[in-house]
């Protein structure tokens, strides 16, 4: 117990964080209400500081945590400059007018900072999850925040619309997953991550996966493929993004995400890549599912993009897209586990998903950043035509992270989606390669249009816009754009990281007997 | 296990709670009934008295603060039914254990965070009625 | 754990750096005798380099004085002063070597030949000390003579003519001076690049970028051959470094241990290194593009087109000497020696009929360079170099005096337009230097022009027809175009530089060699009259000091060339260089000890006899037709005004030969038609090719994402919250049935 309690520092110390910012949010002066960002931000630095110690953990995936709170962390702090402003600004006018007066029922300020730092909270459970119940309450952790934020995040009606089917359409996710956990807990008899890879090691070597913990298992899957918005759980998708404001809409190509992947890895984890019958993948059902899920995904989602005319909707699919792509590393799976980031699929996804939390950020805040006269924020493509030459910082940052998104070396995407093709590659998964290729080529189509109205094309007379009132959102997109840069330089470090991270310890049959020696044995081999 | 084997006295308590429960409801009835004064009319044989009319539309407006206070005791109603299983393992706990003051330490934060949940229901002005 | 960025980057590249492929070039550095120069000598180029840096700068700050030039001039007199110390340095000969830097290792196995190094090293013998010292020497004198010449241009235009410049200079070092045939390759594109730059400096005016654009692509047909040629090399010889190049030739063997005789490219490769050598130095079928280059600003013409860089091809040559000579059927040096003599006559021709002087004399370079090929083929290696040195002298002072007046005369070319600057006021210089430059091309005795080309002429005889086939009848050919040569020199001299006082402006009234005005003229009637109108008040003016300067040096170069020819014990200054140089041949050896004799004299006394006679022939002939009456004209001239001359009636009788040498005997025409229209052609059917086939399956593969896009269509995504609910149980349900069917 004592042990598990060492591996959520982090999330103790931005729980407690939270708290703060709850109590303090709702304060009568307007200037302690407006420290709420910077106790976050203090409180997320804490806790990036918290998770760098942190040692290795047992389970499955015994190096995974620090990793992934590390990366959490600082997407998190990148976020909240995007973030900032988001609600209250009209009541806060409205005071400092003298119009209206101070009203707690009415303000959302601590709300807002709260849920973002919960859900944070949530996602750093789910890097350090061993056991399906951990892993079942940090996702609602992680998701149920978030339904919130999206409702509250405009005034709109717009918003509530998307909050109001974000949280519905979760639920049932949620309920699709945890149907799939409760049939692998009837299949194992154990909700313990490692026990149930070692049950289901030795009934492999019994003679056979037990079908209903490999239904599970699929169903399970299916659920999370609502939080990383893949097919066929993608449909929310692009109505949440283009309802919700753009700094939530950033947080939600990210948090939920993260949390869908890291759960993912660990379920693919629990019954091993160990079980194809011609080369090291995942058994039969379930790679055929993710196989089909990942083609399914990236095909719909870049289709699906090309046709879009507001580009939030065409950021939201190729973010299902790009979950397509890291699906791909998934099935790769971690190689042969001594090799290098170029063969490891795990560390390409964990890598990516530092590159994509990384450059998303700039696209959305680049749409923050601009207003539109009725205060709306930037939405259709011809909002952001001719930027170049009214606000060309903001047309740079565009430029670099869609040309990151797209993959365009020598930028950090490109990094990232070399590893998901070498690691693909190097586990024989050519037609999946093909297809990540293909899609890679369709993306092009429309990031590059972005770019072009961004950058060549002249800005339409009938659109009016003008600089956003927040400044710290261009600084966020300024400083994602940078990152997308800068990051280059440590990129080798970053890759090492990750596979150190993806560290997998495969299952074997006797685990279920001795489950804490094998737990010391993980510590030895590292 | 067979039914013969079951050790029935364990379950004398519940038997007991039982019939305490019981008869406290039945008690509490007949000793209204003898005591109560009695003005009867309309009013006075509604469902709820003081209370919601229930007959007419359900899809009626109420105001917003009966679910707050409601859900602020949930807050408190979910900590108690945290607090029984630590209080009677607690006592349990060998005296040497170092484990002890962390035991402490671990229920005192989880009351602390009840106590933010007070404060932020109190800063939000649940409990203001005007 | 981990592969760093280093390695995919490599991977990327597929160039892994191999350490040892560094360090097997430096072994084979290493094993050649020779001595270490000092790190001062990678000044030489990287001084010009420098220039091209800081006058970059200068544009930037949009300067409009004159300090480009004056940086350029400066950094090259370093430059140049730096190569006099190396050579009065050099011990006379071995080769200095400097390697600055390891520029390409790869490495693809342990065996010979399979690692491809190369330094940015730098190979110092009498031959490339030779060529630098007139590169810098001259680049510094024509640097500060078109610091006058291209004040008009003073500003971005200023600043872009000597960035190329200095350019120029580097490359030309690096082509020179490079101890390996990729840093020769690498000067000699330099140089390519440089000179269409250069010669497309007016960029407004079509003829001068046509010309440019010629000039590049005809050279990119010669340096196919170099390409190959030295591709060819490495496969062989499995080394481009020059002293393992000659070691490796030496042995008769190639890499392999094939003895060398028995190989095809024993001939191929250098039949391939003359066509690269060809190409650059104008000669034969490539000729086309120099007289066109004359479009360039004249100091160009002098130092690139005349002066240093045409000579490359013959730099080539004469460095790949023993490559050339390993073949005992002596195949390419036939090729070179007949190659060079047609050229030298066949330009000879041409020149005779022209009128435009600067074209004159850009003809008589590609003559003289034929010179000096036949001399390389006729195993005249220092006749041909020494010719180099005295040409580049003569023919750069050729041209600045041909600048000089072109400057004076508002771009005025046309000999019939010109008459007597000896009489007009300012001239006077440019007319001297024009004289004794005029002397030396026409080979007057005791010139360095008559020493350097009676060594190759002789040589000629000399060497065997059973060596090199043909070699006397060459001689022949040669002589007659001496005879040419004095006569369309003079031409020049007698009709422009001396007699009666006659003269009428050029096009560029306003700014002389100005890309502007140059645009500007020809076009519209109006603006005709007010040209006639200026024309009326055109004072010709004389150079300044920058100018006069600079051809009195150049002259007194010119006469002092001469003296080389005296000094040391191998056939002069020039002998001992190519001695102490890879260029060297053992006549003898060759030969095998048989030496033709010319009139039963040796060729080489003789020689100074017949080539005088042919000369002093040349120039009374184009007295007598050309020259002016009176003791200018050498008291046989009888001309009187600035067009008639006693030549023209001679020329109308011999229609239509005279007609067809005056349109340079249709090659432009007979290349447009027989190589540019079908090319033409066949461009026009790629490019309907290209837009139908090509861009169509581009096109269709472009558009089936956005036409499958609207098939899939947004009809999935209707915005109502029960919809999206059951779509996505029934996605799972689809998902699950393909599972399950893709299973069992």
């Amino acid at each position: 117990m004592t042990d598990k309690l060492a591996l959520v520092w982090p999330e103790i110390w931005l729980f407690v964080t939270t708290c703060v910012v709850m109590v303090v949010g709702l304060s009568p002066d307007l200037r302690v209400r407006k420290l709420c960002g910077w106790i976050s931000a203090l409180g997320l630095v804490v806790a990036i500081g918290a998770a760098v110690p942190v040692a290795h953990a047992g389970g499955l995936f015994p190096s995974i945590t620090p990793y992934a709170k590390g990366m959490i962390g600082v997407v998190g702090l990148m976020l909240l400059p995007l973030l900032a402003g988001t609600v209250d600004r009209d009541l806060d006018a409205a005071i400092e007018s003298g119009k209206a007066t101070f009203s707690a029922l009415r303000s959302n300020r601590a709300e807002f900072y709260a849920f973002f730092l919960f859900s944070l909270t949530g996602l750093m459970l789910t890097a350090s999850a061993d056991d399906l119940i951990w892993l079942f309450l940090a996702l609602e952790l992680t998701s149920l925040p978030t339904y919130i934020m999206v409702t509250i995040s405009t005034r709109g009606t717009r918003s509530q619309e998307a909050g109001v089917k974000y949280f519905f359409l979760g639920a049932l996710g949620a309920a699709i997953f945890l149907y799939g956990f409760a049939l692998i807990y009837g299949a194992t008899g154990t909700t313990d991550l490692a026990e149930i890879a070692a049950a289901f090691r030795a009934q492999s070597e019994a003679g056979g996966l037990n079908t209903i913990g490999v239904a599970g298992l699929a169903v399970a899957l299916i659920g999370l493929c609502f939080k990383i918005a893949a097919v066929p759980m993608h449909m929310y998708a692009a109505d949440v993004y283009q309802g919700a404001a753009s700094g939530v809409s950033a947080m939600l190509a990210f948090v939920p995400k993260t949390a869908g992947f890291l759960a993912i890895i660990m379920l693919c984890g629990a019954v091993g890549w160990t079980h194809g019958a011609t080369h090291d993948s995942l058994p039969a059902p379930i790679y055929i599912l993710l196989w089909v899920i990942a083609a399914a995904t990236m095909f719909t989602g870049n289709l699906l993009a090309i046709r879009q005319s507001s580009v939030k909707r065409i950021l939201a699919y190729s973010s299902v897209a790009h979950s397509g792509y890291m699906l791909v590393g998934v099935i790769a799976g971690p190689g042969s586990g001594h090799g290098t980031f170029w063969d490891n699929g795990i560390a390409a996804v964990l890598f990516y998903l530092l590159t994509y939390g990384v450059t998303n950020v700039g696209t959305f805040a680049v749409l923050a950043s601009i207003q539109k006269p009725n205060g709306e924020e930037a939405d259709d493509i011809a909002d952001i035509r001719g930027l170049h030459g009214t606000r060309p910082h903001l047309a740079g940052a565009m430029l670099l992270c869609v040309l990151s998104l797209l993959g365009m070396p020598p930028l950090l995407g490109f990094f990232g989606k070399v590893g998901l093709f070498t690691s693909a590659i190097s586990a024989g998964e050519i037609p999946l390669v093909i297809v990540l290729g293909l899609n890679s080529a369709i993306a092009a189509f429309y990031y590059l249009r972005i770019a072009r109205a961004a950058y060549l094309e002249p800005a339409d007379e009938h659109v009016e816009t003008r600089a956003g009132p927040i400044p710290q959102r261009v600084f966020a997109a300024v400083l994602s754009a940078s990152a997308v840069v800068l990051l280059l330089t440590v990129a080798q470090m970053l890759m090492e990281r990750s596979v150190t991270a993806s560290g997998y310890h495969a299952p074997h049959a006797g685990m279920a007997d001795t489950p804490h020696e094998a737990l010391d044995l993980t510590r030895a081999d590292d | 296990m067979t039914l013969a084997d079951t050790d029935l006295h364990s379950y004398l308590p519940i038997l007991i709670l039982f019939f305490a429960a019981a008869g406290f409801a039945v008690a509490n009835i007949v000793l209204t009934f003898l005591i109560g004064p009695r003005r009867d009319g309309a009013r006075k044989s509604v469902s709820y008295e003081s209370g919601m009319n229930p007959v007419g539309t359900a899809r009626k407006r109420f105001n917003v603060r009966f679910y707050l206070i409601a859900m602020v005791f949930l807050v408190f109603d979910v900590e108690v039914v945290f607090l029984y299983p630590w209080a009677t393992t607690f006592g349990n706990l060998d005296p040497q254990s170092s484990h002890a003051g962390l035991w402490l330490f671990r229920i005192l934060f989880f009351l602390l965070t009840t106590v933010v949940a007070y404060l932020y229901g109190y800063r939000k002005g649940v409990f203001r009625f005007d | 754990m981990g592969v760093s960025m280093t390695t995919i980057m490599d991977a990327i590249l597929s160039a892994a750096v191999a350490q040892h492929g560094g360090e097997a070039a430096h072994a084979a550095v290493a094993a050649s005798h020779g001595v270490t120069g000092p790190l001062w000598i990678g000044l030489i180029p990287l001084l010009p380099l420098l220039g091209v840096v800081l006058v970059t700068l200068l544009a930037c700050f949009n300067e409009k004085s004159k300090m480009p030039a004056w940086i350029s001039v400066g950094l090259l007199a370093v430059s140049f002063l730096l190569t006099l110390f190396a050579y009065l340095g050099w011990n006379g000969h071995d080769a200095i070597h400097l390697k600055l830097w390891d520029w390409i290792g790869l490495s693809w196995g342990d065996l010979r030949g399979q690692t491809l190094a190369a330094g940015f090293a730098f190979y110092f013998d009498g031959l490339s000390l030779l060529w630098m010292l007139f590169v810098t020497g001259l680049a510094c004198l024509i640097g500060l003579y078109a610091s006058e010449y291209m004040e008009h241009d003073a500003g971005l235009g200023y600043c872009r003519f000597f960035a190329a410049f200095n350019l120029f200079v580097f490359s030309m070092s690096c082509l020179v001076m490079g101890d390996n045939l990729l840093m020769l390759f690498l000067g000699w594109e330099g140089v390519g690049l440089c000179s269409y730059l250069l010669i497309g400096y007016f960029y407004k005016k079509k003829s001068a970028v046509d010309a440019g654009m010629k000039a590049f692509v005809v050279n990119r047909i010669g340096d196919l051959g170099l390409l190959m040629g030295m591709l060819l090399t490495f496969t062989t010889f499995g080394t481009l470094q020059y002293d393992a190049l000659f070691n490796q030739i030496h042995t008769g063997l190639t890499a392999g241990g094939t003895p060398l005789s028995q190989t095809w490219q024993v001939w191929a490769i250098p039949l391939l290194l003359m066509g690269g050598a060809f190409g650059k130095s104008a000669q034969l079928f490539f000729y086309v593009w120099l007289p066109d280059a004359m479009e360039g600003p004249t100091p160009v013409s002098a130092l690139i087109h005349a002066a240093t860089m045409v000579t490359a091809g013959v730099y080539l040559v004469a460095r790949m000497m023993p490559l050339y000579l390993a073949d005992p059927a002596h195949i390419a040096l036939t090729a070179v020696t007949w190659g060079g003599a047609i050229t030298a006559f066949w330009s000879a021709t041409i020149a005779v009929a022209q009128f435009d002087i600067k074209r004159i004399m850009g003809y008589s370079t590609i003559s003289q360079l034929g010179y000096m090929f036949a001399g390389l083929g006729v195993l005249a290696t220092t006749g041909g170099v020494f010719h180099v040195f005295t040409h580049a002298f003569f023919k750069a002072t050729l041209f600045l005096s041909c600048g000089a007046v072109m400057h004076g005369f508002a771009g005025q070319l046309d000999m019939r337009k010109l008459s007597g600057l000896w009489s007009i006021n300012g001239f006077r210089v440019v007319v001297i230097a024009m004289l004794i430059g005029c002397l030396n091309l026409s080979g007057f005795p005791f010139t360095g022009g008559y020493f350097s080309k009676d060594m190759i002429i002789a040589e000629a005889f000399v060497t065997p027809d059973s060596v090199i086939a043909g070699s006397s009848w060459a001689g022949w050919l040669l002589l007659l175009t001496a005879g040419m040569t004095a006569y369309y020199t003079f031409r020049v001299f007698f009709r422009v530089f001396v007699g009666p006082v006659v003269y009428e402006p050029g096009e560029d009234l306003h700014a002389h060699d100005d890309h502007e005005h140059a645009d500007a003229h020809g076009h519209g009637h109006g603006h005709d009259d007010a040209h006639d109108h200026a024309a009326e008040h055109f004072h010709p003016h004389g150079p300044k000091w920058a100018i006069n300067l600079v051809l009195t040096l150049l002259s007194v170069g010119c006469i002092l060339s001469a003296g080389l020819y005296f000094l040391g014990d191998h056939h002069g200054w020039a002998g001992g260089m190519v001695h102490a140089s890879s260029a060297v041949v053992d006549t003898h050896a060759v030969e095998g000890g048989e030496e033709a004799l010319l009139f039963g004299q040796p060729p080489h006394e003789i020689m100074f006899y017949i080539s005088a006679v042919f000369g002093f022939g040349g120039i009374l002939l184009a007295a007598w037709f050309h020259g002016p009456k009176g003791i200018a004209g050498l008291l046989i001239g009888g001309r009187t005004t600035a067009a008639e001359v006693r030549m023209d009636p001679i020329a109308k009788a011999l229609r239509p030969i005279s007609t067809w040498a005056v349109r340079k005997w249709y090659v432009d025409e007979f290349y447009h038609l027989v190589l540019v229209t079908p090319l033409k052609i066949f461009a026009h059917l790629f490019h309907w090719f290209d837009k139908l086939i090509v861009d169509g399956l581009v096109n269709f593969f472009g558009a089936t994402p956005r036409v499958s896009s609207d098939a899939i269509g947004e009809s999935t995504q209707t915005g109502v919250l029960h919809d999206y609910a059951l779509r996505m149980v029934a996605g799972i349900a689809v998902v699950l049935v393909v599972v399950v069917l893709v299973l069992f």
